[in-house]
């Protein structure tokens, strides 16, 4: 529901293609349904500019002034091309309903690396809307890609995708506003924090965090992945009235960094590393005592993408050791890469010992994986999902 | 001479033909496109089945059953913006005709300065004043102490409504400065002439009555107080209703004349209907206010439209709302120009 912000940022199309994707985005579920629609042009080898890569807010190293990114100025200084980079992405439901009408129809998107997580990617991939990596042009990936992060069911060979970064959905909340430490998804229906309080947007971690809790108070018996319809009904009904009563004033996306920045959220469901990163001094992460949901966020090439050797360019580039510590080490993410931990132990320990990037095995251990559901039972969560958040 | 007439007939079809060209390409093909998706099943992940398939009305009943929260939203918000534009409007644009004199123009240009800023800008604005460490909370909460810590206006019935006016108040003030100005003073010095003089008592009844009323929708429409369930409080109303009444009271008594009530009024009412109707259409088909200052229980029809479109690509229900609210416009257009003549969809004849 918060795609607004997204719409308000315009997506790196040339006119030519936007005329024609806006006048057939209508009729491509028509085409698609019919299983029409032109094959895309094929990509090349070749590492031409810009490449057009739409990624999370808060998902890239800074300079000191903020005013361009390291890894990025590297990256175009090695392959002299442009990097059209745009934080675009706020919710994987929106940046996918983006995408659908133009690869649904057969059309380029206009990007040529985005990052969606891992349900949300397997869902584009099942729809055959990505490229295939290849495999000669990713070497470094392929060499430092962390092993428990292989063999997903969805693309098991590591053929469609390489993880951006890992992370978690907790509780994060402004320690000035709330007055105390919050240490539980139960603090967020904290009635002195009536108004001030949002979630996210979608099933995938409200529905999981939330779960969690009931799950602890005994209520319900699954885990996130293991999770019934019955039970996301269970934790509906549980959200529904704080929801009616004001108590909860939105779901959002990565938008949240602007509403504890305007003080209007005081505690709220986020992603682990952005307060670290872009919040303010008093903002605080907490992976709650009933659990913290894990995710990965991964790249993957659009089908027909125009630069897709760019592309895998980008992808080789940022699981090379060192570039992958600088980033870890500026966004507060869980890298995908080997041999980060002991990259950032040779310039900063206590960074290295930093449970947003390198979680400890207790916190590990109370960490779980969002369901993955299949498109009727996606559907259908989803209903219950837009119920709650009134549209 | 028979071609030279033909011909002639001919001419304004041909100077009407690029119009209607444009209307059936970009209003009927799309209209037509969009009745049958409101008929057809399915989303785009899943792929529609259309017409004549199947032709599955349920969109449209199950629509207005599944989203009546949000039609009611969208009535009620929008209804509420277009009488707090008009009380808020008619003075202004009475002032600035009457008594605006060399200013006139600049004043003009003032109410439409707004416009020269993008529409989300200026909302985004509004969420910065309204917002926790805005201004409005700083004086009424950190200064004056009348609210608790947690108070916000961001998220509630309030914002959505005040932004709904805020935007579109020029709708309102522009035709009816037109129509205000075209009235002729003549007429209002022979009433005057006539013995038109205060309209104490008459001006304090109806005021009353009206401001009254106002305070009462205004409570039940931003839900300061519920008129239904367990903490139904009669008395919130009952001051409420006392204070409008009052306050209606003085304002008719004392600023209303005779002359105003019987010939710059009625004068007026053609720009009051269009200025109504370019008001509440906008306003209830927005989307932007509600999503931006408002909260998941105050997201209007609007909003779901946008969502089913744009998030879901549930393109029939959209469809299918979309309609429903394009018919429910038409109809209360419709029985409000029957109310008001319709000379005066026109702007009369006078």
């Amino acid at each position: 529901m918060n795609d607004l912000d997204s719409l308000i940022r315009s997506t790196p199309l040339t006119r030519r293609v936007f005329i024609q994707g806006t006048t057939l985005a209508g009729v491509a579920g028509f085409l698609a349904a019919c299983g029409a629609g032109s094959s895309p042009k094929p990509s090349t080898d070749e590492i031409s500019g810009p490449l057009n890569f739409a990624n999370w807010p808060a998902y890239i190293d800074l300079t000191e002034d903020e005013s361009s990114s390291p890894t990025l100025t590297d990256f175009k200084a090695k392959y002299g091309i442009e990097v059209n980079y745009k934080e675009d992405i706020e919710a994987n439901e929106d940046f996918y309903a983006t995408l659908a009408p133009l690869l649904g129809a057969g059309l380029d998107s206009g990007w040529d690396l985005i990052v969606l997580t891992d349900y949300m990617a397997a869902r584009v991939i099942r729809a055959g809307w990505i490229e295939e990596i290849n495999a000669a042009n990713t070497p470094t990936a392929h060499a430092n890609v962390r092993d428990e992060l292989k063999g997903l069911s969805w693309d098991p060979d590591m053929k469609m995708h390489f993880p951006w970064q890992s992370g978690a959905t907790g509780v994060g909340y402004n320690v000035k506003s709330t007055g105390r430490d919050l240490t539980k998804v139960e603090d967020l229906f904290d009635p002195a924090f009536k108004g001030k309080v949002t979630m996210l947007t979608g099933y995938p971690d409200t529905f999981s965090l939330v779960g969690l809790m009931l799950k602890a108070k005994g209520d319900i018996t699954h885990l996130p992945a293991d999770m019934t319809y019955e039970d996301a009904q269970k934790v509906h009904d549980y959200i529904k009235p704080y929801v009616d009563s004001g108590h909860i004033r939105k779901f959002t996306g990565n938008e949240y960094l602007q509403d504890f920045g305007s003080g209007d959220t005081w505690a709220a469901m986020v992603w682990s590393g952005d307060l670290a990163s872009s919040g303010g001094e008093d903002d605080r992460f907490d992976f709650p005592e009933e659990g913290a949901v894990i995710w990965t966020d991964n790249m993957l090439i659009p089908k027909g993408a125009k630069h897709k050797g760019a592309a895998e360019a980008m992808i080789d580039f940022v699981y090379d050791v060192k570039n992958a510590a600088r980033l870890a080490a500026w966004i507060y993410y869980i890298s995908p890469v080997k041999g980060v931990a002991d990259e950032i132990a040779k310039t900063d320990p206590d960074l290295a010992a930093n449970e947003l990037l390198f979680p400890s095995a207790a916190t590990a251990k109370n960490m779980f994986p969002q369901p993955a559901l299949e498109d009727a039972d996606d559907i259908k969560w989803a209903d219950l999902a837009s119920n709650l958040e009134g549209a | 001479m028979r071609k030279t007439l033909r011909s002639r007939r001919a001419i304004p079809y041909l100077l009407m033909a690029p119009g209607l060209l444009w209307l059936l390409l970009f209003f009927v093909v799309p209209n037509l496109q969009m009745l049958l998706f409101s008929l057809s099943e399915g989303t785009l992940r899943t792929g529609f089945t259309t017409p004549p398939q199947v032709w599955d009305w349920q969109n449209f009943t199950g629509g207005i059953d599944q989203f009546s929260n949000n039609f009611r939203n969208s009535i009620v918000y929008g209804g509420l913006a277009t009488i707090l534009c008009f009380l808020i409007g008619y003075p202004l644009a009475y002032s600035i005709a009457f008594k605006g004199g060399r200013w006139k123009s600049l004043l003009l240009f003032m109410v439409i300065a707004p416009f020269f800023t993008s529409f989300l800008i200026r909302t985004i604005s509004w969420k910065i004043i309204l917002g926790n460490d805005g201004p409005l909370l700083a004086l009424v909460r950190d200064v004056l102490h009348v609210v608790p810590a947690n108070f916000s206006i961001l998220g509630t019935p309030l914002a959505v409504v005040g932004g709904l006016t805020y935007q579109f108040l020029p709708f309102m003030v522009l035709p009816l400065y037109i129509s205000i100005d075209k009235v002729d003073r003549r007429l209002i010095e022979a009433a005057q002439d006539l013995y038109a003089g205060p309209w104490r008592r008459g001006g304090a009844i109806v005021g009353g009555i009206a401001g009254a009323l106002l305070l009462i929708a205004l409570q039940l429409g931003l839900g300061y107080t519920s008129a239904t369930g367990e903490d139904a409080t009669i008395t919130g109303i009952l001051v409420g209703m006392v204070i409008g009444a009052v306050v209606g009271g003085v304002i008719g008594g004392y600023l209303v004349s005779q002359s105003f009530i019987r010939v710059t009024f009625p004068l007026s009412l053609p720009g009051v209907f269009a200025a109504s109707i370019l008001t509440f259409i906008p306003a209830i088909g927005d989307y932007v206010n509600a999503q931006l200052l408002g909260s998941p229980t105050t997201q209007m029809v609007g909003n779901v439209i946008q969502g089913r479109f744009l998030a879901q690509n549930d393109y029939p229900i959209a469809a299918a709302l979309a309609f429903i609210l394009m018919a429910g416009i038409l109809l209360s257009i419709a029985l409000y120009a029957r109310l008001l003549g319709t000379d005066e969809l026109t702007g009369g004849t006078a």
